[in-house]
């Protein structure tokens, strides 16, 4: 497990006894592709913010890849390993020159300067924006702007990358390439962990861990969790069309074989039928 | 809309680009002087002659240079009608309820504009022509001094780059705000001074409000991306001044000291 | 009102000199009650045309008729015409800016000629259809509040004024599925009590689902306008179209039979029982 979380909680007002996180156990392998699925305010954002000490442990046990959360001296190893991108495109650059934003990173490591064009040119190849190293990030689409922030975060080579709710900011172009960045980055082998409300983000990935109020309502295999529409409405969100076409259908009496969760699957079984 | 903010970095090869940044920055506070010691005739010509010649060099487009000048036009309006109105209360050329035209004071307001869209120009396209790691390196390396009295230079010259950076976010980020109090009826043109001013409140603290969470999600990302302090980074090379940079601050030195002998 | 837009065109010089079409020659008109969508990709003008239709940019050519005056008229009254049509913008929790909730949603009534209970009932009645217990939130701070509580109270702001037109530029981003549920009904809602609506999304499903109209923005240029059924079943197997419409595609395309005629979920539903079970009453 690269990722191993017990019973964490977390409340923004140590006063108060409203908690943001409750109880939360978190498991998650090394290569997998997790999205975490929950409406606003279900503590999502708050949970995976612990994973790369944004916030600091409060209650429970964090190990990423063998590091203690809570452990000071380790954070900035802890950062490298676990890189971040955030939702809005245009509150995360430092710099209005991309190969110094994507620099940045490099620079906190003390990279040395001979070493950092070739790993800024290597991060921009992966985010597929190679020949855009001199432009202003201001001037490019919402789409190319998060890739040039995951660029930014690659450059560092983390084996964890968390993205958290990046495309709600999206045009349905930019929200596309990005999910498409994501899935590449988990075919080379980097664990993925991924925020958002939208259902149709999460088809994709492994597992999906369902989050509501605070708590972990639920963790599982995608199709076990998608397709589970009693659990789904407990958390607030609207189960994949596949799903809802499924059960309507069951209802007028038709009975497809499994339920489906992408739209391909559900063509393709509507299609075997008599 | 993916426009060209003004007052970004704008990448580019000319001779204002390849200059240090440290020298940039000396002779900005140089040229600044040499402007702000315009008093004569002559003074001003040497000064817009100067900042006109800067300009070419940097091949900047014209309009993306003046951009910053043109936002300003009510800032600049509004200090020429103060001076002109306000200047000279003895030899009034008229006068009129608390208002006191004068010649002196025309005079007087036409220079402070004057000084004013000059100072802004040079420093535009010192950010223009400058990028923002190179700003910060010069800064960094020109206040060390600073450091023997304790203050954390290298932490004060990314504030600075970055604050710098900021700007033309917040301004264009003011332009949509403007617009969407407008559409819901604040009267920023309105000619009663009073409902004027009053329509500041609806600008200000949304953008203030902005800029607090825009500086918290930057904080929250440098953070994640591993920024400790300015400190514990890679070091940039000091690349040593090359002739070209003696020169631009020789004719700057230069340039002052006429000035400085023509108001004598 | 009735909104005649006539060879209308928008053009600026950007910062670095070069001239941008945003807008070239668009000609469209929107009826009284109309619930008219604007699609197009990013930068292909939308924006521009929604911010000339308000009067809040004026035209570099060609006019816009409100009940066929000219709005850029010397003569046209500005504050009639802010009156008028309200604009929602994108994210438009920013503009907050009052110590209540309550003084916020009254700045756009600041110039009205209402009586101070009648501008009571306006702000009471705007928040309510927003959803909101009056009394509870009334005395709040806007800026305690949560992002999809904010993003209400902004657009009740623009409410209250009561506009005949109202215009939302992109309102369901960053919205979960059920929020933009609730909220296109809602809009729906003001549209059935005669408010002409003019929205602006990228979201097909949602367009498709509630609006009556659909323009089509392509580089600055009008490429389709008409009945937003009529424009999506047109488009077909396009990739453009809705998700029912891409699944209805995808089963069409493996069993050789068309689903034809789906553009919303109670299309695709309806046509899979009719094929299915030959069930021919809609639900």
């Amino acid at each position: 497990m690269v990722v191993n979380g017990k019973n964490i909680s977390y409340s923004y007002d140590c006063n108060d006894t409203s908690y943001a996180l409750r109880n939360v156990d978190l498991s998650i392998e090394q290569g997998e592709f997790v999205c975490i699925l929950g409406c606003n305010g279900s503590g999502k954002s708050t949970l995976v913010r612990h994973l790369n000490a944004l916030l600091q442990l409060q209650h429970g046990e964090l190990t990423i890849a063998g590091i203690d959360v809570s452990n000071e001296n380790d954070i900035w190893r802890l950062r490298r390993i676990c890189g971040m991108v955030f939702q809005n495109p245009d509150n995360q650059f430092v710099s209005s020159v991309v190969e110094e934003d994507i620099a940045f990173g490099l620079e906190n490591y003390e990279v040395p300067r001979e070493e950092i064009p070739e790993k800024v040119n290597s991060a921009l190849l992966l985010v597929d924006m190679e020949g855009y190293d001199k432009r202003a990030p201001n001037s490019l689409s919402g789409g190319q702007k998060q890739r040039i922030a995951l660029a930014g975060v690659l450059a560092l080579e983390p084996d964890i990358i968390i993205f958290d709710e990046v495309t709600a900011m999206l045009d349905p172009d930019g929200k596309q390439e990005v999910l498409e960045m994501m899935r590449k980055l988990h075919k080379a082998g980097k664990t993925i962990i991924a925020i958002t409300h939208y259902v149709e983000e999460a088809v994709h990935a492994d597992s999906v861990i369902l989050m509501h109020e605070g708590k972990m309502i639920a963790s599982g295999k995608t199709r076990d969790i998608l397709t589970d529409v009693q659990l789904l409405k407990i958390a607030e969100i609207m189960p994949p069309m596949a799903v809802r076409v499924y059960y309507d259908l069951l209802d007028a009496g038709v009975k497809l074989k499994e339920c489906p969760i992408t739209n391909e699957e559900l063509a393709e079984k509507i299609c075997k039928l008599p | 809309m993916n426009k060209l903010l003004a007052g970004r970095y704008l990448v580019g090869n000319s001779l204002l680009h390849r200059l240090d940044g440290r020298v940039k920055i000396i002779c900005l506070l140089i040229l600044i002087a040499l402007v702000i010691g315009s008093r004569s005739v002559s003074s001003y010509a040497i000064s817009v002659s100067a900042v006109c010649m800067i300009v070419l060099l940097s091949k900047l487009p014209p309009a993306y240079v003046l951009g910053p000048v043109g936002r300003l036009w009510l800032f600049f309006i509004t200090i020429f009608l103060m001076n002109a109105l306000f200047f000279d209360t003895l030899n009034p050329l008229y006068s009129w309820w608390i208002f006191y035209p004068s010649v002196a004071g025309i005079k007087q307001g036409f220079s402070v504009v004057v000084h004013v869209v000059l100072v802004l120009i040079l420093s535009s396209v010192l950010t223009m022509t400058t990028s923002p790691t190179e700003v910060t390196t010069a800064l960094e390396s020109l206040i060390k001094p600073l450091k023997l009295i304790g203050v954390p230079t290298e932490d004060v010259a990314m504030i600075i780059s970055i604050a710098i950076q900021f700007i033309p976010t917040l301004l264009e980020e003011t332009e949509a705000i403007k617009m969407a109090q407008i559409a819901r009826g604040a009267r920023f043109e309105s000619k009663k001074l009073k409902e004027r001013a009053f329509s500041v409140f609806p600008l200000v603290i949304p953008i203030f409000l902005s800029a607090f969470k825009r500086a918290d999600e930057l904080s929250l990302a440098m953070e994640a991306r591993g920024y400790r302090n300015a400190k514990k980074r890679t070091k940039r090379k000091k690349e040593p001044l090359s002739s070209k940079d003696y020169i631009a601050l020789c004719i700057c030195v230069a340039l002052c000291l006429v000035q400085f002998l023509l108001l004598r | 009102m009735q909104i005649t837009i006539d060879n209308l065109s928008y053009t600026y010089t950007d910062p670095s000199g070069q001239t941008v079409h945003a807008l070239q020659s668009v000609s469209c008109s929107i009826n009284p009650g109309d619930f008219t969508g604007i699609i197009g990709r990013t930068g292909c003008g939308k924006t521009t045309l929604i911010l000339l239709i308000a009067g809040l940019l004026t035209p570099t050519k060609g006019h816009i008729f409100l009940d066929g005056r000219d709005i850029n008229d010397k003569s046209y009254d500005r504050n009639l015409l802010r009156q008028s049509i309200g604009v929602v913008f994108q994210y438009p929790e920013v503009q907050l800016f009052e110590t209540t909730v309550e003084k916020d949603v009254a700045f756009g009534l600041t110039y009205s000629r209402l009586g101070s209970k009648e501008k009571e009932d306006r702000i009471e009645w705007a928040l309510e259809t927003m959803g909101f217990d009056f009394e509870k939130i009334r005395k709040q701070s806007p800026l305690a509040l949560s992002g999809g509580e904010k993003r209400r109270v902004a657009i009740a702001g623009v409410l209250a004024v009561k506009p005949k037109i109202l215009i939302f530029d992109e309102p369901i981003a960053g919205l979960d599925p059920y929020g933009r549920q609730n909220f296109m009904e809602l809009v729906s809602r003001l549209n059935d009590d005669g408010t002409t609506i003019i929205m602006i999304s990228h979201n097909m499903d949602a367009l498709a689902e509630y609006t009556k109209r659909l323009i089509v923005l392509d580089e600055g240029k009008v490429i389709q306008s008409g009945k937003t059924r009529d424009i999506f079943l047109g488009w077909g197997r396009d990739t453009r179209g809705t998700e029912p419409q891409q699944i209805a595609s995808l089963i069409s395309k493996g069993k050789n039979t068309l689903l034809d005629d789906v553009v919303t979920y109670d299309d695709l539903i309806f046509a899979l029982k009719k094929q299915l079970l030959g069930v021919e009453q809609h639900e």
